[in-house]
């Protein structure tokens, strides 16, 4: 027999076991939080033979920079520019490609430089700019992608594709095909958690979307829970004012009284499981407020992530929350930070977006460095496009803006097997086009999913008909960044 | 781990198939086993059943429908293909396994040549599998067309040999196959949960104990039925089936991009309910959704129906390029209506030929194009509906309009017959005019002014003072006219420029391409401009002719609110001119915080050189005859003074209507008032309807083509209307358009359109469909679980004239709809998803019902039909932290209304649904889904919704329920559940309440916080201690596993 079909036969009869044992069954737990119970139930992607290969990473957070940051005033340093200033882009770099319509009527294209000065960093040499010093002194812990490309040219589409791989709703979220393929490594939280914050850079732009977390057509147990820093972390956590943890813990007694009762006379596993889903919400009850209260951390984390860490909802927040959240084995940390969408008064937006992500971003590299997690924990941080080198608008002494860019970007890595303190990919001297080393979405699924023990082109879901992937048909791992 | 990483790299067709299962759980491996196990039981392999799945999900990728992926003769999709000479071999040579190449291959060690190989990434045969194959092949290899492409015929009912069980034809079937699987179905559920289970399938609502004891009453033999019946008589079974309905039509009240602005389909979503509620034919209710506007004269009604093909979201992003999504719409269009009503992925053919289904990318096209004749821009409205709509009145509204319609003739009858005294009494009026000087009356002018600037300063203006302009000055208006871009508006002014550029009029702010509305003159022309970003979200007209400098002109603009440019009217000295479109493209309302200015204000038009006078703010859109009286300086006195015959126009206008407002006799300005205030009756209840999104065909057609790799700038050969070519013909007198398609979908002779609803019907009842892929009947599709069944239903409803409600009623009225869902361990392991009947259905209700049946038992509820959607409870902040503006939930009934009038926000949508596993309204979904969660848990104890209703329910135990707490108890257990607490269970309900009462009256503090829950006032003359007991007694009612169960 194949043996791939044994494990599963042998898994079939054990979920049965667990299923009509009337009771507490171990199964039962495993919906929404699944849990290791051994090497054969430790995930729903057993079934899958996941790990393909023996994972570097055992988690990933991803800092999400929702807007698209300019990547020529943080990272693509091109020195040439600035003598070519308000001059015409020209048409060989152009090459006629689309642009949004937002500026495709402009009647000139002039160069903007950008007004911030660069420098080299740490062993790797590595330019940033004057906006981001704290991820500058983490250089060597980053990997720097400069050569990233979409094919979205507009925020909607464009987010969809970074999050679910297709540009139109419908497909699951990435955290939902980790969710779906390797389940939790902790009883009482989600697998796939997710934060939002709002950038000061500007404020209430852009909107984000439910189906950026979403399950697509996998079970809506996979998709991303969000924790929210305004009332109840997770939605309805709380008891009611007036009912103490006491009075819930009675309540639960009498309801799994009731519902044994039940199951007894009808013999549904159903009402097993939904035993067992109360047992783990008093769980969460008391486990997510354990995890957002920062009140035992010590006063270096604080000053390891910044000031505004103390604020509840801020992104320095969430980061410390990310790494909370990475200790107790959640799998999938999605962090999404609003405001990067700089068409106009990008120098008076762009240095309040970056003061928002920079102390944190590289704190939270440096903390999970010290803690011994970076060597399993890949960090992921950057925005769904990129930014034109061209005005949009009219060009001033101090100010300008930067319409959508696809064509190529930077985001950078760290940890989880990630080459350290290196750069990967190379821009034209416009940053307009990629001229080594492209890296398409596709590409950096592919090798998130590799990091974590996943071969992409078999992490499959059958929907319609079709074995659906989150890299739908394309994605090749990069190998020159594997540690 | 090189290989693994080289094999990556590798890019497959989108269908390569997994090495693993694809299920998540274990669960699902069970369940082909089952069916394996019978089919070994049974003497012949069947090639639908066995074969052609392992072809499909194996073998088609290189050797199926798609040609390019083809490398050789050899294809397994005919039969032809697949029993090709190979050139001295064979693939398969029926009757002879040890010949056929085709089992060499697949059961070969030699990894080099087994089938299917290892870069396709498909896994190989098991071993079950290449028996199956040789046994198919030794018993003749005969071959079969996919089952549902050939029509269905309509089966003999099975004989069985317990014929005391079967109700109707469907038990035959049933019954049929467990004896086959050696099972017996199980007895019929008691009375309470049969009127239960019913309601909730018929109604998505509980029994009331009133329903309960009529139906426990009523001992005829035919008690049964007529429950049935009087369900499927309620208004409330439309709305559940209209739910199942909107999923699957993707529905929502939101445009679902981005900003994903409100829009307006609910006058769709109650054209569903209503269709329902009056048992619509379903060939009927699919041509008039798919092509009711096309139907001869086309009522409005079915028109709105056409809304279902405008369901699809919208992108109204600022910078999309419009043809990209003009595409993504129709393409919704195409894979939308070939799930719901053929069950196929014809969108896999949208970038190649089907990988699996004998469906052509050139037929997708063919398709696409039937949806393609639409006059829409890719562009969507940012708030609203966005073109082509129309105004959709209520039943409620159109029976007001049909009553007010006469009362507006007649008073204008009225009017126009007072025309002869009206002239005459004019006539002598200008006389005592002539006479001599006198002060005449004032009159505003026309109706709507908002603000006018007299500007009485030092020039001489063409009555009387003006204001001079330098270039420098700018005259301050204040906080008025702030208009947005559905407002209506005029604004006017007499100018005499000396310089071609200038501003006029404006509200815009200080900055380059500022937001606002502005008049200028731009090189000397006329130029009007509403700006929220430039370019992609501005309107910017002019007029073509430059107005004289030096020299007084009165300008005025008009605009009507439409958001377009061609609402807008520019004139001069009282006549409109020819205006030319700069941009088209405002989307969103201006907001504007610096004051309404004349003569400057904003950056990019330098201040007015001249003199300006009398400059109005009209918050109407003015009429081109108000524009032209209004242009004249002349007072009524000096019009008076010319004689009638070789008076303008204008100036006729003026002269009658300062007469009729000021000097004529009192009953003619009655009459004129009545007229005027009726006619504004109209106009308002007409303004007040709701539009609704609709279909229409483009009076020049638009060419389709095929679209290389699907991309919508990649056109290819050019394509007209056609259907699939492995499916029945167009019927020979249907029109080659949408409407032809519809005729098509419903016509006898289509073999998936009937087979496909009647399983999503089965679905709504057994919770899974005999086809469990509901959304595929295609190649990759679910064997049905009883074939014969399906095509009998199929054929059952065709023949009834496509009686949906005859149709539920069939399915209600079988013995094995009617079975108790009592399940034995031994059943659980031998058929865990329940596909075999041996039991009733019972899982867990759906999203809808688990709310409004909180809502009905405790007495919440408000059962009004239809209407705009509502905004129940939802947690605070959540839609601002993710977009911009937040929710405000509504107050009073409309905090209680059913589910499905729930407003849906597509990109944000209502928590506590989707946690239940409501559809995400984003796309097409035809398949139930159900998960069991903590989330579920939480929701069910904490939402305001549950706790709220749990306060309630426990107000009417106590006021209905009976004395003791033993009484009240089982009162509301009985709401929820539809029986009466066991003894045990009666035992620690009682013992839970005493304790929450011990605990509640020594913490009354605790108590009265616990009853803040919801809006809904408490009734405060109940003891805070005891209400609180029982509303914690409601609240673990309502928390039951039974009571969220459908058993």
């Amino acid at each position: 027999m194949d043996p791939r079909f044994e494990n599963q036969l042998l898994q079939t009869r054990r979920h049965f076991f667990s299923r009509t044992a009337w009771g507490l069954g171990t199964a039962a737990l495993g919906t929404l939080l699944e849990q290791d119970l051994g090497a054969a139930d430790a995930n729903p992607g057993a079934s899958l033979c996941i790990p393909h290969f023996a994972p570097k990473a055992k988690r990933v957070i991803y800092l999400f920079q929702s807007g698209a940051p300019s990547q020529m005033d943080m990272f693509d340093y091109k020195p040439a520019l600035k003598e070519l200033r308000a001059t015409e882009l020209p048409d060989s770099i152009r090459r006629g490609q689309r642009l949004t319509g937002m500026t495709a009527t402009q009647a000139s294209f002039p160069i903007a430089p950008t007004k911030y000065s660069f420098a080299q960093h740490g062993k790797s040499g590595a330019w940033a700019s004057e906006l981001i010093p704290h991820i500058a002194k983490q250089a060597d812990d980053l990997c720097f992608v400069k050569s990233l490309h979409t094919e979205a040219i507009n925020h909607d589409p464009a987010i969809t594709f970074f999050q679910t791989g297709f540009q139109i709703a419908g497909r699951p979220s990435i955290g939902a095909w980790l969710s779906y393929g390797l389940g939790s490594a902790n009883k009482e939280l989600p697998a796939f958690v997710v934060m939002v914050s709002q950038g000061t850079g500007r404020p209430g732009d852009q909107p984000l979307y439910d189906r950026l977390w979403g399950s697509g057509f996998l079970p809506s147990r996979f998709q991303g829970v969000k924790f929210r820093s305004v009332g109840d972390p997770v939605l309805y956590l709380s008891n009611p004012d007036g009912m103490t943890p006491n009075d819930r813990r009675g309540f639960l007694d009498d309801l799994a009284s009731l519902n044994q009762l039940k199951l007894q006379e009808f013999g549904d596993p159903e009402i097993a499981t939904r035993i067992a889903q109360y047992e783990m919400a008093y769980k969460m009850q008391s486990s997510v407020p354990e995890l957002t209260d920062l009140s035992k951390e010590p006063e270096r984390t604080f000053e390891l992530y910044g000031p505004e860490s103390r604020q509840p909802g801020t992104f320095a927040a969430n980061c410390l929350l990310a790494r909370r959240l990475a200790e107790r084995g959640v799998r999938f940390i999605q962090l999404f930070h609003r405001g990067w969408d700089h068409h106009t008064e990008l120098p008076k937006q762009l240095p309040l977006q970056c003061r928002d992500i920079d102390q944190p971003s590289a704190g939270l590299v440096q903390d999970l460095k010290e803690r011994g997690l970076l060597d399993d924990t890949l960090v992921v941080w950057g925005g769904e496009f990129g930014r034109t080198v061209y005005c949009q608008g009219k060009l001033t002494a101090d100010n300008y803006g930067r319409d959508h860019h696809p064509r190529c970007f930077t985001q950078w890595m760290a940890g989880g097997g990630i080459k350290p303190g290196a750069t990967h990919g190379e821009t034209d001297d416009f940053s307009y086009n990629i001229v080594k080393d492209p890296v398409h979405v596709h590409d950096l699924h592919a090798t998130i999913l590799n990091r974590l023990g996943i071969d992409h082109t078999r992490l499959t879901f059958k929907f319609q008909g079709r074995h659906f992937r989150l890299t739908d048909i394309h994605g090749n791992v990069v190998n020159q960044i594997l540690a | 781990m090189t290989a693994l990483l080289a094999r990556s790299k590798k890019n497959y067709s989108c269908a390569s198939p997994p090495s693993g299962p694809s299920g998540s759980t274990a669960l699902r491996c069970l369940f082909p086993s089952l069916l394996l196990a019978t089919a070994l039981a049974a003497q012949t392999v069947e090639f639908n059943r066995e074969i052609r799945p392992i072809l499909s999900d194996k073998c088609y990728t290189c050797h199926g429908p798609d040609a390019s992926k083809r490398n050789s003769k050899l294809r397994f999709d005919t039969e032809a293909g697949a029993k090709a000479d190979l050139g001295g071999h064979l693939a398969i040579v029926p009757g002879d396994a040890a010949k056929s190449e085709m089992l060499r291959r697949i059961s070969t060690d030699d990894t080099a040549k087994r089938m299917p190989p290892a870069y396709s990434g498909a896994a190989k045969l098991s071993a079950r599998e290449i028996d199956t194959v040789r046994r198919w092949i030794e018993q003749g290899a005969k071959w079969q067309g996919h089952w549902s492409f050939i029509s269905p015929k309509r089966p003999p009912l099975p004989a069985v040999s317990n014929q005391a069980w079967p109700r109707n034809a469907i038990d035959h079937f049933i019954l049929e196959r467990l004896g086959r699987e050696g099972l017996k179905p199980s007895p019929e559920a008691p009375k309470t949960s049969l009127i239960r289970r019913a309601t909730f399938d018929l109604t998505g609502l509980p029994a009331t104990p009133s329903e309960i004891d009529a139906y426990l009453a009523d001992s005829a033999p035919n008690a049964y039925e007529r429950m049935i019946d009087r369900l499927l008589a309620s208004p409330r079974y439309g709305e559940r089936m209209a739910v199942r309905w909107l999923d699957a039509a993707r529905y929502a009240d939101t445009s679902g991009y981005q900003s994903d602005g409100e829009r307006s389909m609910w006058r769709w979503r109650d054209w569903v309910i209503e269709a329902y509620n009056n048992n619509m034919p379903f060939d009927r209710f699919t041509v008039e959704q798919i092509a009711g506007d096309m139907l001869p004269n086309a009522t409005l009604d079915q028109r709105i129906a056409t809304g279902f093909n405008r369901n699809h979201r919208g992108n109204s992003e600022g910078g999309i390029v419009p043809e990209e999504y003009a595409v993504e719409y129709v393409v919704d269009r195409v894979d939308t209506t070939s799930t719901v009503f053929l069950g196929l992925t014809l969108g896999c053919a949208r970038c190649h030929n089907h990988k699996y289904d004998p469906l052509t990318q050139k037929e997708y096209y063919q398709l696409f194009a039937a949806f393609n004749n639409i006059p829409e821009f890719g562009r969507a409205s940012k708030y609203d509906n966005s073109p082509p709509y129309i105004p959709a009145p209520t039943r409620e509204q159109e029976a007001k309009l049909k009553a007010l319609e006469p009362k507006v003739a007649a008073a204008g009858r009225e009017w126009v017959a007072l025309g002869p005294e009206l002239e005459r009494t004019q006539r002598a009026w200008e006389l005592t005019l002539l006479g001599g000087p006198s002060s005449l009356p004032a009159w505003a002018g026309p109706e709507g002014l908002l603000a006018s600037f007299p500007l009485d300063e030092e020039a001489a203006g063409p009555s009387g003072r003006a204001a001079n302009f330098d270039g420098t000055r700018t005259f301050e208006g204040g906080n008025t006219a702030a208009f947005g871009f559905l407002d209506k508006f005029t604004l006017s002014a007499w100018i005499n420029p000396s310089s071609p550029d200038g501003a006029i009029v404006n509200r815009v702010e200080d900055k380059g391409d500022g937001q606002g509305y502005a008049l200028i003159l731009k090189a000397g022309k006329l130029q009007a401009n509403m700006v929220v970003r430039w370019l992609d979200d501005s309107l910017r007209v002019e007029s073509v002719e430059a107005l004289p400098l030096n020299r007084w002109s009165h300008v005025a603009l008009t605009y009507d609110g439409s958001r377009v440019a061609s609402g807008v009217g520019i004139y001069v000295n009282g006549a409109p001119v020819k205006i030319k479109v700069l941009l088209d493209e405002l989307n969103q309302s201006f907001n504007v915080k610096k004051p309404f200015r004349v003569g400057g204000g904003g950056v990019d038009t330098p201040g007015f050189r001249g003199a300006i006078d009398e400059v109005h703010v009209y918050k109407t859109a003015l009429t081109p005859d108000e524009v032209s009286m209004i242009s004249l300086a002349a007072s009524a006195g000096s019009i008076a003074a010319v004689a009638p015959a070789v008076r303008t126009r204008a100036q006729s206008m003026k002269l009658a209507s300062y007469f009729l407002h000021t000097a004529a006799p009192a009953h003619i300005q009655q009459a004129w008032k009545r007229f005027e205030e009726l006619r504004k009756q109209k106009d308002t209840l007409v303004a007040g309807f709701s539009t609704v999104m609709v279909m229409q065909e483009s009076p020049r057609p638009r060419d389709t083509f095929v679209l290389v790799r699907g991309a919508y700038d990649r056109p290819g050969d050019k394509v007209t209307v056609g259907v699939p070519a492995v499916l029945h013909r167009m019927p020979a007198d249907a029109p080659g358009n949408r409407l032809g398609l519809a005729k098509w979908l419903v016509s006898p002779d289509n073999p998936l359109t009937a087979r496909v609803n009647v399983n999503r019907f089965w679905q709504m009842y057994f919770g899974t469909g005999l086809v469990k892929t509901t959304e595929d009947f295609g190649s990759q599709g679910e064997w049905p679980s009883h074939p014969e069944l399906l095509d009998w239903l199929a054929t059952e409803f065709v023949a009834s004239g496509w009686d949906v409600k005859a149709m539920q009623k069939t399915i209600m009225m079988s013995a094995a709809y009617r079975q108790s869902s009592k399940v034995t361990p031994e059943l659980i392991q031998r058929d865990p998803e329940n596909r075999l009947l041996a039991r009733g259905p019972r899982y867990r209700l759906p999203a809808e019902a688990v709310r409004d049946q909180a809502l009905s038992v405790s007495g919440l509820l408000v059962e009004k039909l239809g209407g705009k959607s509502v905004k129940p409870y939802q947690p605070k902040g959540l839609w601002k932290e993710m977009a911009s503006g937040d929710y405000e939930p509504d107050t009073g009934d409309k905090l209680y209304r059913r589910s499905l009038y729930t407003f849906w926000k597509r990109t944000i949508a209502p928590p506590s649904m989707m946690t239940f596993d409501a559809a995400g309204r984003e796309a097409c979904t035809v398949r139930e889904t159900r998960t069991n969660t903590p989330l579920q848990a939480l929701t069910l104890m904490n939402d305001v919704t549950y706790l709220e209703a749990s306060r309630m329910l426990a107000e009417r135990m106590l006021a209905e329920g009976g004395a003791t707490p033993a009484d009240r108890i089982a009162f509301a257990f009985r709401l929820a559940t539809a029986r009466y607490p066991s003894p045990e269970e009666s035992r620690i309900l009682k013992g839970a309440f005493h304790r929450y009462l011990d605990r509640h009256q020594t913490d009354r503090a605790a108590a009265l916080k616990l009853l803040k829950q919801g809006e809904h006032s408490r009734n405060e003359n109940l003891d805070a201690g005891e209400h609180a007991a029982y509303t914690t007694v409601a609240s673990l009612i309502l928390n039951l596993d039974e009571t969220v169960t459908k058993e």
